[in-house]
Order: C-alpha cells, then structure tokens, then sequence
C-alpha cells in the first residue's frame, strides 16, 4: 500500500527526504513541485473555494514541513506522514477562521444543461463546479476523506491511517460523504451518466 | 447467501476496496434487495460527482513567497544545519534550474498517466470496423469507439478480464464504460453472445428497449431496426430492467423487450406455442390484449416451470385478476410457510421472494441442471426484485 503511494510520486525517494532533512534547499524545491497541486487542491476544496486562504495554508504547510521533516523516521510512507501535516494543518485553520469570517459566497449548484461538443466542455466545468459546491457544505469529517480518496487517489488503509481512524471509519464516512454529495447534486445524474 | 443488508460496505464496493469474495456477495445481494439498490445507485452519483474534482494547479507564486519566508528573517528555520544552507550561493542557481528543468521533462514524459480504456477486440471472420477503420487480426476498442461488422464479418471482444463478447455479422456496439466497478457496452443492432465469469453485475449492454445486467452468466441479445431486443440466457442469470421495469431471466429462459416498453415477462423456450403467443400480446400487444381470454391462455397452459413467468405477472396484471393468477401458481408451486394468499395479493416483497426461492427448483430442466445455478437472490428481509 505505502509502495503504492510511494510510486505515484516517483520522484520522491528516500534519498530526496534525506536530503531534505539535510536541509538542502534543491531537495526540498523537488519535493515542493512534486506535492505542490496536490496540497494546495485540498486547501482549495477546504477552503470553499477560497484559493487566497488556500495558499496560505499551501505556505504553512511546507514551512512546516520544511521545519519538521526530521521528525519524519519513514515508520510510515511519506505521502501519509505529508498528508496528515495537510489535514491537521487545513482544520486548525479553519478553525481558527471559522470565527472571524463570513460564510462563503457559494458556487453554482444549479442545473447543467445537457450539451453537445465545444459546449460539454464548459458543462463538465460547471459540474465540477458544482461538486466543489457541494464538497464544501459536507462537514470536514465527511469531506477529508473524499479529498484524500478523489484528489490525492489515497486508498482506504491509506486514508486511515492520514486520518487516524479505521477503515470501516473510512467506508462509513465515505459512505456518507457519496450520499450526502448525490442528494446535494441528483439534478446532476443525467449530465454525469451521459458525461462518462 | 448475504443475508445482511449490505448498504454500510456499498462506497467501498463502488470503489473496489472489498475483497472479490465480499464483492461477489453484495453483488448478490444487491440483485434481489430493493432498498440496498436504491442506496448503492445513490452512493455510485456520489461516487461519480467526486470522480470529477479535478486536481487544481498551485500558483507560482506560492514557492516565491515560500521562498521569501524560508529567507525571511524571524521565518522558521529549516530543521537543519546552516552550512548547507550555503548554496543560496549564485553559482548553484543554474544547476538547480537545470536539474529542475530536467525533472519537469522528464516527469512530462515518464510520469504514469491514465491510459485511455480499451478492450482488446480479436478479427474472427472478415474485416470488423473500429471507428469505420478496418482492423487487422486484432485491434483496440476505445471509449467511445464503435465496433461494426458486415454481412460477412464477425469479432471477439475482451470484457477487460472478467469475459469475452463474441460479435455476429451485421452488428453495431460502442464501447460506454470500462471502469472496476462497471463495464458496459451499447449494442445499436445484430447479435452479441457474451460469457462473462465476474461478480453479478459489473458488466451491462444498453439496447434501445433495455439494459442487459449481467448476473453471472451467458447469454445471446439480439437487437432488430425497430430497436426491438430478444435476450436468450444460456447460463445462470441475466436482468433486463428498463426504469424501474425488470424482468430476471433465468438459463433456459428468454425475454423480449420494445423500445418504449421496455422487458416483457421471461418464459422458457419449451413452453407451448399458444403460451408464447399469449405472452407477448400480453406484454406487447394492444391494452385490450391482457384481458381474459389473453390471461386464460398462459393460465391453462402454464407447467410447474411457467411459474416464472406467471411470478413475473403477478404484479404486472390487473388487480382484479391478480388473484387467478395467484390460484394458478399456487396450484403449481404451493407457496412455503410464510407466504399467505393476502400478502401475495397485497405484492408483499418479501412473500414474493420467499415464494420464487421456493419455485427456483422447478425452473432447472434437466438440460439447465449443470448451468441455471443458485438464484441470485439474497434471503434479506426486504429483498425483492420484484418487477412490474
């Protein structure tokens, strides 16, 4: 599972990490580019939308990361060790804003119309739109586990192990999740049905 | 059989995370139990809307400001010891922008992307067309792609690696899913044969009038130019379902359906001639043609093994001749405890069930004894697959 999910950031190795708790910039510039989408897409997804707050969270990330990787012992794969500095990193926060923010303008959840050619392309858009809507009204314990399953491609032992819970916690609040997503979006069944 | 409902394990069914034997058996159960299905086609929506949240790119500025804090005074330093720090030095800014040029290069061109879905296709006969591209002895079906034979051509098509799809002449299918959890094809027109030896219900053939759910089995499906499907099961089970009209064809069994219609009732083969011409003015004729002389023809004709048929008509006929349909049926099968003439009647799902478990056994003919199998139905509470 780890080789797994070490293998689909071949570029990372232990080598790199070594180098990286070495304190060697190049490294750490290697391990950047190679999480930096998949780290600034959850922040995104977290955060509503709201890409400002997703890269400020994206910077505290990799500082602190780039100030605690060797505390990283390689008892777990790497990706796991990351992806559990992401998660805590994205709830402190919002925590921490929850307090002092209006709630976000939401993003269209309204109906997609079927379209053929130049246009399905923009109504594929407005769909994921509409999910990343969606995604954000879903409670974070139901939404990190989508996030980690969807955007970073995690499987279940994975993902419980980034979250600290079981696998049958996993299923169950991806269950909920799936459920909670296609109640939100049913208008959307035929566009996804025709879409695939 | 998976007696437990199985709606708690559906999400990682939908995401191939159970192992095969669990699959197999919520694959099962989610044949004869209405309540998990409604759950797993919602979670499989939900399944399918995240499957498109798309990766967002980071901006570029995110590693300049990075960069400006990691320099910054008062920033968290790096965990490390300071005179490797010392290639802020000019002279290593070429390299590394080369090492990391070289790195983007090279994951650009070596990084695993998804390969686009296909199915191996094998030239049996003639010269089959992939996207009007004649292919040579073999050849790739992509998503999307159709697959056509002439007069005299005909093809095999790999299922991935749950099956084989044989292709008669004269016959037009598209290749619409190839994902773990459902594999499917469009058949526009001809004739398919398809053996498959997965879990039930991972692969499915859309027609004009029906889908064909694959149960574990063998079948033939035959598509006209009206759009009008015959469906011959020669090996355990298959379901036809239109909305939520569904017909389970057992082997030995056959069903048509009509564009608009959608399945008519599954008989068997052997059944007389004035049955099977009943049956489909029954099913497709004018309205008038499920009145009583209609019905009266399959009731009298009916043998211990029409049961699944006169099964399948207890909910479809009129309420007020439900009840000769159910004096027929118990007649040759005597429903088993628990089934009452009043829960039939009222179309209790799980008397319904219970009741076709019961008549399973009449259903193998002695050439259908090696291949009808167990039906495949679970003995949950609610569990139905009741049709209408």
């Amino acid at each position: 599972m780890e080789q797994r999910a070490l293998m689909a950031e071949p570029i990372i190795d232990e080598r790199v990490i070594a180098a990286c708790q070495q304190g060697d910039r190049e490294a750490f510039a290697l391990l950047f580019e190679s999480y930096k989408d998949k780290v600034f897409s959850i922040a995104v997804y977290s955060f509503g939308g709201d890409r400002a707050a997703a890269s400020d969270v994206s910077q505290q990330i990799f500082l602190k990361l780039m100030t605690s990787i060797n505390q990283f012992r390689g008892d777990s794969a790497f990706t796991t060790w990351l992806y559990r500095m992401v998660v805590n990193t994205c709830i402190d926060e919002q925590r921490k804003r929850k307090r002092f923010l209006p709630f976000g303008e939401s993003l269209p959840m309204g109906r997609v119309e079927n379209r053929r050619g130049p246009e399905k392309h923009y109504a594929k858009r407005e769909v994921a739109e509409c999910v990343q809507a969606a995604i954000k009204e879903l409670k974070p314990k139901f939404r990190m586990p989508i996030l980690l399953k969807y955007v970073e491609g995690l499987s279940y032992e994975e993902i419980a192990t980034v979250l600290s819970c079981s696998k049958g916690t996993v299923a169950s609040r991806l269950n909920r999740g799936h459920r909670a997503l296609a109640r939100k979006l049913s208008h959307l069944r035929d566009e996804v049905v025709v879409g695939d | 059989m998976f007696s437990q409902h199985v709606a708690k394990n559906l999400s990682a069914y939908c995401n191939g995370e159970t192992p095969n034997n669990e699959a197999r058996q919520i694959a099962e159960h989610l044949i004869g139990c209405n309540r998990c299905r409604r759950q797993f086609d919602e979670i499989k929506l939900g399944v399918r809307l995240a499957e498109r949240l798309p990766q967002l790119s980071a901006p570029d500025s995110l590693w300049l400001d990075l960069q400006t804090q990691l320099d910054g005074a008062g920033a968290p330093r790096p965990a490390v010891s300071e005179p490797r720090f010392t290639f802020r030095s000019l002279r290593f800014v070429p390299v590394a922008a080369l090492v990391l040029l070289t790195i983007g290069i090279g994951a650009f061109y070596f990084y695993p992307r998804p390969a686009t879905p296909f199915w191996d296709v094998v030239r049996l006969n003639g010269s089959p067309r992939i996207a009007a591209s004649p292919i040579d002895a073999k050849g790739r079906l992509a998503l999307g792609q159709w697959l056509e034979t002439d007069g005299s051509s005909r093809a095999q098509i790999d299922v991935g690696s749950i099956g084989q799809v044989e292709i008669d002449p004269n016959t037009r299918v598209r290749l619409v899913t190839a994902k773990p959890t459902e594999h499917r094809l469009e058949l526009a027109r001809g004739k398919m044969s398809a053996r498959i030896w997965a879990p039930p219900r991972l692969f499915f053939v859309d027609t004009p009038a029906a889908v064909a759910a694959d149960l574990g089995c063998s079948y033939t499906l035959e598509v006209d130019d009206s759009g009008a499907a015959l469906l011959h099961v020669t090996m355990g089970w298959v379901a036809l379902q239109l909305k939520d009209r569904e017909s389970m064809v057992p082997a030995g069994a056959s069903c048509a359906t009509r564009p608009g219609i959608g399945p008519g009732t599954p008989y068997f083969e052997d059944a007389s001639d004035a049955f099977r011409v009943a049956l489909s003015k029954f099913d497709f004729g004018p309205a008038e043609s499920r009145s009583m002389p209609t019905l009266d023809v399959l009731l009298n004709q009916a043998r211990p093994r029409d049961s699944l048929t006169l099964w399948h008509l207890l909910p479809r006929v009129a309420e007020t001749d439900r009840e000769r349909v159910y004096d027929r049926l118990a007649l040759l099968v005597a429903p088993p405890a628990g089934v009452t003439r009043e829960g039939v009647l009222q179309l209790n799902e799980q008397m319904l069930q219970l009741w076709r478990e019961k008549m399973v056994t009449s259903w193998r003919g002695v050439s259908q004894q090696q291949t009808l199998g167990d039906f495949p139905m679970a003995a949950s509470g609610d569990a139905s697959g009741l049709v209408r």
